[in-house]
């Protein structure tokens, strides 16, 4: 017998031993299926599942991997008429809401002390019931505030209200595009989102728009301005104040005093009324005043050369489109600003091309301008309020204190909120209802019209927690049980078989999408109404002074997803802060006032003070000051008769403390390149011959390569939360963050230079002859048969010497052994080893997944194929910017564009041989 | 009757070995003590991580390397001392070279700690030696950290070897004239040494042998350990001139330590008949002369980095002088290559004190330089994002305080254990 | 049958061998001294030392046996190391030239102890007869009694 043949054999006979041996008691017996169920889980393989990301109110459509019965990872889905395939950053960490240690796990009821102590669900039903029946007995009014809902749930929330007497308040969201949707009530008598169709205009002019941040739907937006560029002759111009991935990523732009947008609107609409495609009437630009060339120069900081050849722009384009939003249209004269902006959109003929109202995202239910005033003013007679019920929603964090919400929910009979993981309106509640994750319960969305997007359990609820639809129902069965359905999901199969039929949900249930008709709008404005408002308007005086910009984080949009400890992980792309909150100020006012990073200045306004450190924000107008709205805790607001939250920009006195930061985490060591060169933009690219000594070495069949295209990365770095999902990179923590450990793989490096702005994701950069192995005494780090550069972290003994020779500083080394609290291990990859402290590691070009294809093509027979599969990172990039592949095989992408003209490596001169290509920024027009 | 000189030179200098004071147990109690702290840090870095340690990225080295490359230098005058001025006869290093030989293995001893200290997982060391095993796994030998263990290790044992074989008659010597325990310890050390004709004569020769290997490595050992360096691609590492560089500086600093260690040993002990001032003004010369040396390097490095055109290594040689570390590179400039040049004056060479207060300054300006190399290159490296600073922990600074209790820990016993000048060689050499 | 004189001053030692010696060549057996008189060395003038053949086998062990380890431990398992080499030459003679001073310096030590006859066991755990006692001695041959 050979020995192979005996261990085998040993093996066997102990194995099974072993397998008879151990039955704990209680155990259930497992019998294996003879024919496997379709949607069984099968260990050690992962299957795909579409669901919807329900983060942020853009619902984007997601593939969710589950392994071993728990989703481990998003990323896009393909096809989803939201995102086609991307996902942003904050759609790839909300798999981590799902195992979020401070998650609710069963209901909380608060008890004399004003602690929280957990109750079951029957008693928190009880305690709604009695607490409805005292009310309608005291004559109190109950109210349920919501964040925003779409489709079935907004039904059944309205119904459930109905049925329980409860006044359904309309929904409340920060960023509500409260302004935007008025400009059209106004203009077309419906309110509206339009949805911009940005490919198909060839001058896009933004003003003060984050669409590619935060806006209306960031991963649909990137993935439009990727095709807009690609279009040839197409122009992208910004305007605004403020530094955003918007106006870095824009192929020109200027910088504007925040408030002056409104003295440029009308300028443009006047100057353009010659050349106007769709002719307004001639009274409109008469009742408007028509600001002055100088007077605009002055007003809005620019010069008149630029404003001139601005307006020629405009008039030579043939189908130009203005889009204005983000800050500018949530200031005080944020709906004249979208009036303007509409004239305009119809006088250049976007209206019905490239802005659409029939299908934008549906807000109908959110609260307007003039609700949101009803909440925020005092309250006028002190009404007794009984029930209160918040879903989903802060308000008590982003409405003022005294207002007539707030007083109403601070004196309420009982007060109940629902949500995961608790947030400073939960906090106050009396009664908390713990929610299901969208991966955890069924549920559908219509972000916009002609959309239907559905989310369904893929593992049973982590904890005693119950899908918002579920729960509703559960709530309307407090008052009798006949006529509500058994369950959410049944409910929502019906209608879906009475809407789509059975092939439109069996479609559904399989694709996780389906688009709908949509009606399609008029073209035409309804002026008659306007004049009388645009009649009173006086341009406002050029602003005066500094101001400060709140705006939604690209990491956290309006402060609800501050509880994903990944999102605070990853550095803000612009300002590259991780942890701790800033006021970003231009270089300009930082010099003028001798500030530098970290410095601690007091912010005051009307109603408000606040100490802030400063972080110096190329890019940002001089006169303007930025923050985010998660640095603020409470909102800066008026009373007055225009009321409304101030989420625009403000007149602010800044005063230094002398004082600086010590919590700033500032990941970036240099916003300038220094003059070294990373990314060559004057000239053609020469690309340096390697003159080595040595003979080269080869890697038949692969060798695999990664293209990365400047033009496209808008700076995400929804890739970089990829990364960190995928491959179990840890998180460190602020404290870490402030030692310089921070442990990401992949980054995003802004430079601010001269020659233009960029942002340059970094990541291992796989060397062909890579400085770091030479430098390894174990061996440790070396290049493997497909040209890799990999880590044996076996093997390391944590010299570090691999890191320091590293130019391009992309490895990590573990200082302390990661901690993964319960039930967060539980998303941990388990493609890839969880690695310990004392060693380093390094982006392994996703080396599970290139595996994974090579066994799979092995299988068949064949060798992998261009486009196969892909890395992490590449795979959630909505840009597309990111490409990765066999640089040995001819015909793949990769290798044709490691070939393109704008293809280069980062410092090409020291000889190492990179496999990470990029593209330098195409010259604009 | 009058004592003659022979028995005189033995008495004088076993006297030296005689009951320790109180000063000598205080200054032992506050060294171990001090080494025993940082042996607890140690145990404590282990046990939770490196992290505890400043260093991070990308500063991955710091004030550890720093102690290794420092007392690697310090070795580095003991064994110039003894086979190169031997090569050399030079007489005046009869009355240095043994306590310059003990300082050498000392300090090779306290350097050999911080590789160790300063990996990441210290209980896999064994990794970092090429040992046969069932995986053919084998170190990389084109790593210039192999070759530092290496040469340290050669290092060390070579003149652990020198250090005993020189020791070896006058290890004879204490077996007469102490008794008790310490005779029969000295007699196993001895070797049953009797000075016969065959022994002294194979002797002379082992000694000259030791000596011409044990030169080259004064040379080699120090430019490998600034390959750890040079053999990088770091700007402000990589330069061809750092193996002379790092030698001289090894060179500076172990005089250094050699002047520090010697003049109060020479008092304390009543020494002063054979280690006279016109010794310590030779050391003196080896002082400036390396000082020169160095403070000639600091300029071509310079010069280098000005006429070279490359960004990143301009970039680097500002932000030393200009940067975070800036007070550190101008406390070394004054330390190694201003003060010193002082010693061009004959009446400060003869100044015991005097000299003695400047090699505490060359010894902190030395493990400065060492510092400021290392942060500074590390913390601006090319890519201009990934720049970041770097400051001590406790942890550091409790184990490089650590070291300095083992190394003055070790010394203090060497004092007291061993004859600390050659008896055999006075002897030789009396007039 | 040998007896042993010794002498104080090294000039009485130099005078006693040199007549002894002159005497009769036979009757040295053998001298001791506490440091190395290179007259008396003269005097008796014994064959040149081996040791130096004991060093450079020793060195050249070292030098090959670097080369040895350093090459067949990157052919034993091929590794691509930045780009460089299998055999990259330069590092290897690093690992060679210290272990040439390695084992020279070792061979040499342990050849001394060989040629020497160190260390003599039995001296170890108890005084000889003639040993080290900081005088000179020259050790002759006993007249008959």
């Amino acid at each position: 017998m050979k020995r192979r043949n005996f261990l085998k054999m040993m093996g066997l006979l102990s194995g099974s031993g072993l397998a008879s041996a151990c039955k704990p008691e209680g155990s259930k017996t497992f019998i294996s299926y003879l024919v496997p169920p379709e949607d069984a889980v099968t260990p050690g393989e992962s299957s795909w599942h579409p669901s919807t990301c329900m983060e942020c109110p853009a619902h984007c459509g997601v593939l969710v991997k589950m392994r071993d019965g728990w989703p481990i990872k998003l990323e896009g889905l393909p096809g989803h008429p939201i995102s086609d395939g991307g996902l942003c950053i904050r759609g790839q960490a909300s798999i981590t809401r799902l195992y979020h240690p401070e998650r609710l796990r069963q209901p909380m009821a608060k008890n004399e002390q004003g602690q929280f102590e957990p109750v079951s669900w029957e008693q928190a039903f009880e305690r709604i019931a009695t607490a409805l029946d005292e009310a309608g007995d005291a004559g109190e009014r109950s109210r349920f505030f919501s964040g925003r809902t779409t489709g079935a749930l907004r039904q059944l929330k309205e119904q459930c209200c109905r049925a329980l007497g409860i006044r359904c308040e309309a929904e409340f969201e920060l960023y509500g595009h409260r302004a935007l949707r008025q400009s059209w009530q106004l203009l077309q008598g419906r309110e509206a989102v339009p949805r911009y169709q940005l490919e198909s205009c060839d001058f896009l002019l933004s003003l003060g728009t984050d669409f590619l941040d935060t806006g209306l739907s960031p991963v649909d937006y990137t993935a439009q301005i990727t095709r807009l560029k690609d279009r040839p002759g197409s122009l992208w111009w910004h305007l605004g104040p403020e530094a955003s991935l918007s106006s870095l990523g824009a192929q020109r732009t200027l910088r504007l005093r925040a408030g002056s947008e409104q003295m440029l609107l009308l300028f443009v609409l006047q100057q353009t009324a010659p050349h106007a495609k769709r002719s307004l009437p001639a009274e409109l630009f008469t009742t408007l005043p028509a600001p002055a060339l100088a007077e605009v120069a002055e007003a809005t900081g620019l010069a008149s050369a630029q404003l001139e050849e601005l307006i020629l722009r405009l008039s030579k384009a043939e189908a130009p489109l203005l889009i204005t939003g983000g800050a500018a249209l949530e200031g005080e004269s944020g709906l004249l600003l979208a009036v303007l902006t509409a004239l305009i959109q119809y006088s250049q003929g976007a209206l019905g091309t490239s802005v659409n109202l029939s299908d934008g995202e549906d807000f109908a239910s959110v609260a307007e301008l003039h609700e949101m005033q009803d909440w925020m003013n005092p309250p006028g007679v002190q009404e007794k309020t009984g029930l209160v019920l918040v879903s989903q929603c802060n308000l008590l964090h982003d409405l003022p204190e005294g207002g007539e919400a707030v007083r109403s929910i601070e004196t309420a009979r009982l007060r109940i909120g629902m949500g995961d993981v608790p947030n400073e309106t939960m906090l106050q509640m009396d009664l908390l209802l713990p929610l299901s994750h969208p991966l955890e319960c069924w549920g559908e969305t219509r972000p916009r019209a002609g959309t239907l997007s559905l989310h369904r359990p893929l593992l049973p609820p982590l904890f005693d927690s119950r899908g918002q639809g579920d729960l509703l129902l559960d709530l309307m069965r407090i008052r009798g049980k006949i006529g509500v359905p058994d369950s959410y999901e049944l409910m929502l199969t019906d209608q879906w078989m009475a809407e789509l039929g059975e092939t439109g949900r069996h479609e559904l249930l399989k694709t996780g999408f389906i688009a709908l008709p949509v009606a399609q709008q008029s073209t035409e404005l309804q002026l008659e109404a306007l004049l009388p408002l645009l009649n009173q308007t006086t341009p406002n005086p050029p602003p005066s002074g500094l101001r400060l910009m709140i705006v939604p984080s690209l990491r956290t949009f309006d402060g609800r997803s501050r509880p994903l400890a990944l999102l605070q992980e990853i550095p803000d792309p612009l300002s590259t802060v991780s942890y701790g909150a800033c006021v970003s100020i231009s270089p300009g006012l930082a010099r003028s006032r001798s500030l530098s990073d970290r410095d601690l200045v007091e912010l005051r306004w009307g109603s408000g003070s606040i100490r802030l450190a400063v972080k110096i924000q190329p890019g940002l107008d001089d006169t303007t000051l930025m923050v985010t709205r998660d640095a603020l805790d409470r909102l800066p607001h008026r009373q007055s008769e225009s009321g409304g939250l101030l989420l625009g920009s403000i007149p602010v006195e800044l005063r230094p403390t002398g004082q600086s930061s010590e919590t700033l985490a500032i990941l970036s060591g240099s916003a300038s390149q220094q003059g070294r060169g990373l990314i060559p933009m004057e000239g053609k690219l020469e690309h340096e011959l390697s003159h080595s000594l040595y003979p080269p070495h080869s890697h038949e069949p692969y060798r695999w390569a990664m293209v990365i295209d400047l033009d496209r990365c808008t700076g995400c770095s929804s890739c970089v939360a990829s990364c960190y999902v995928e491959n179990n990179i840890p998180i460190t923590g602020q404290q870490e963050h402030l030692n310089g450990r921070e442990m990401s793989w992949l980054r995003i490096e802004p430079y601010y230079d001269e020659t233009g702005n960029h942002f340059l994701p970094m990541l291992c950069q796989h060397c062909h002859n890579a400085p770091c192995e030479t430098v390894c005494p174990v061996n440790a780090t070396y290049h493997n048969p497909d040209g890799l550069n990999v880590q044996v972290y076996n093997r390391c003994v944590g010299t570090r010497y691999c890191s320091n020779n590293c130019p391009y500083k992309v490895r990590r080394f573990n200082w302390f052994k990661a901690q993964w609290p319960s039930p967060e291990d539980k998303r941990l990859n388990p493609d890839l080893l969880v690695r310990g402290r004392g060693i380093m590691e390094k982006c392994t070009f996703c080396l599970q997944r290139i595996r994974a294809a090579k066994e799979d093509a092995k299988a068949r027979g064949r060798r992998v194929n261009d486009g196969e599969f892909t890395t992490a990172c590449a795979q959630s990039c909505p840009a597309k910017a990111i490409v990765f592949g066999n640089l040995l095989d001819p015909d793949s992408e990769v290798a044709r564009l490691s070939l393109d003209e704008r293809a280069f490596r980062v410092f090409e001169a020291l000889g190492t041989e990179p496999s990470v290509y990029y593209l330098r920024k195409k010259a604009p027009g | 009757m009058i004592e003659h000189r022979d028995d005189q030179i033995e008495r004088d200098v076993l006297a030296a070995m005689g009951r320790p004071g109180a000063g000598w147990w205080i200054a032992l109690a506050t060294s171990a003590l001090f080494f025993f702290g940082g042996l607890i840090l140690w145990g404590y870095q282990i046990f939770r991580g490196l992290g505890v340690a400043g260093i991070n990225n990308p500063v991955g080295w710091g004030v550890y390397i720093a102690n290794f490359v420092f007392w690697v230098g310090i070795a580095h005058s003991g064994t110039l001392i003894s086979a190169v001025l031997f090569l050399f006869r030079a007489r005046f290093r009869s009355s240095f070279n043994r306590a310059a030989e003990a300082m050498t293995v000392i300090a090779l001893m306290t350097a050999g700690l911080f590789p160790l200290i300063h990996l990441g997982r210290v209980w896999v060391f064994y990794y970092l030696l090429p040992y046969p095993n069932e995986r053919q796994l084998w170190v990389n030998f084109r790593s210039p950290l192999i070759w530092d263990v290496f040469a340290v290790t050669t290092y060390m044992i070579v003149s652990a070897v020198f250090f005993y074989v020189g020791m070896l008659p006058d290890l004879a010597v204490a077996r007469r004239r102490l008794g008790g325990i310490r005779s029969r310890i000295f007699r196993v050390l001895s070797l049953g040494w009797r000075g016969t004709l065959r022994q002294w004569h194979h002797y002379g020769k082992l000694y000259i042998l030791l000596a011409a290997f044990a030169t080259p490595l004064v040379a080699s050992v120090h430019s490998i350990v600034s390959w750890d360096f040079a053999m990088s691609i770091v700007p402000g590492w990589h330069t061809t001139i750092f193996a002379p560089y790092f030698v001289a500086g090894a060179i500076l600093s172990g005089t250094a330590m050699v002047i520090t260690l010697v003049a109060p040993m020479r008092r304390i002990l009543k020494l002063e008949a054979y280690i006279t001032p016109a010794h310590f003004e030779s050391i003196a010369k080896i002082l400036l002369l390396t000082s020169l040396i160095v403070s000639y390097s600091y300029i071509v490095e310079y010069a280098l980095a000005f006429y070279g055109d490359q960004p990143p290594e301009a970039g680097q040689f500002s932000y030393r002088a200009l940067g975070d570390y800036r007070v550190f590179f101008w406390a070394m400039i004054l330390f190694n290559s201003v003060l010193p040049l002082s010693l061009f004056i004959k009446q400060l060479r003869l100044n015991i004190r005097y000299l003695f207060v400047l090699s505490l300054f060359v010894n902190i300006g030395m493990w400065l330089e060492r510092f400021v190399l290392i942060v500074s290159a590390l913390a601006h490296e090319y890519e201009p994002y990934a720049w970041g600073t770097y400051s001590p922990s406790f942890v550091e600074i409790g184990i490089t305080l650590g070291s300095f209790g083992l190394f003055f820990s070790l010394y203090l016993l060497f004092l007291k254990t061993l004859p600390v000048l050659s008896i055999t060689e006075l002897k030789e050499h009396q007039p | 049958m040998s007896r042993i004189e010794r002498f104080r001053s090294k000039e009485e030692f130099l005078d006693a061998l040199r007549s002894n010696l002159d005497e009769d060549r036979e009757s040295v057996i053998d001298i001791l001294m506490p440091y190395p008189l290179p007259e008396a060395q003269q005097l008796m003038n014994p064959e040149p030392s081996q040791l130096k053949v004991f060093a450079f086998t020793g060195a050249l062990c070292g030098f090959a046996f670097g080369l040895f380890l350093t090459i067949y431990s990157v052919l034993s398992w091929p590794l691509i190391i930045g780009g460089k080499p299998l055999i990259s030459i330069p590092p290897f003679l690093i690992i060679a030239y210290t272990l040439t001073i390695l084992f020279g310096a070792l061979a040499s030590f342990f050849g001394f102890l060989w040629l020497s006859r160190l260390p003599r066991i039995p001296a170890l755990f108890a005084a000889e007869q003639w040993e080290e006692d900081g005088r000179f001695a020259i050790v002759l041959k006993a007249d008959e009694p």
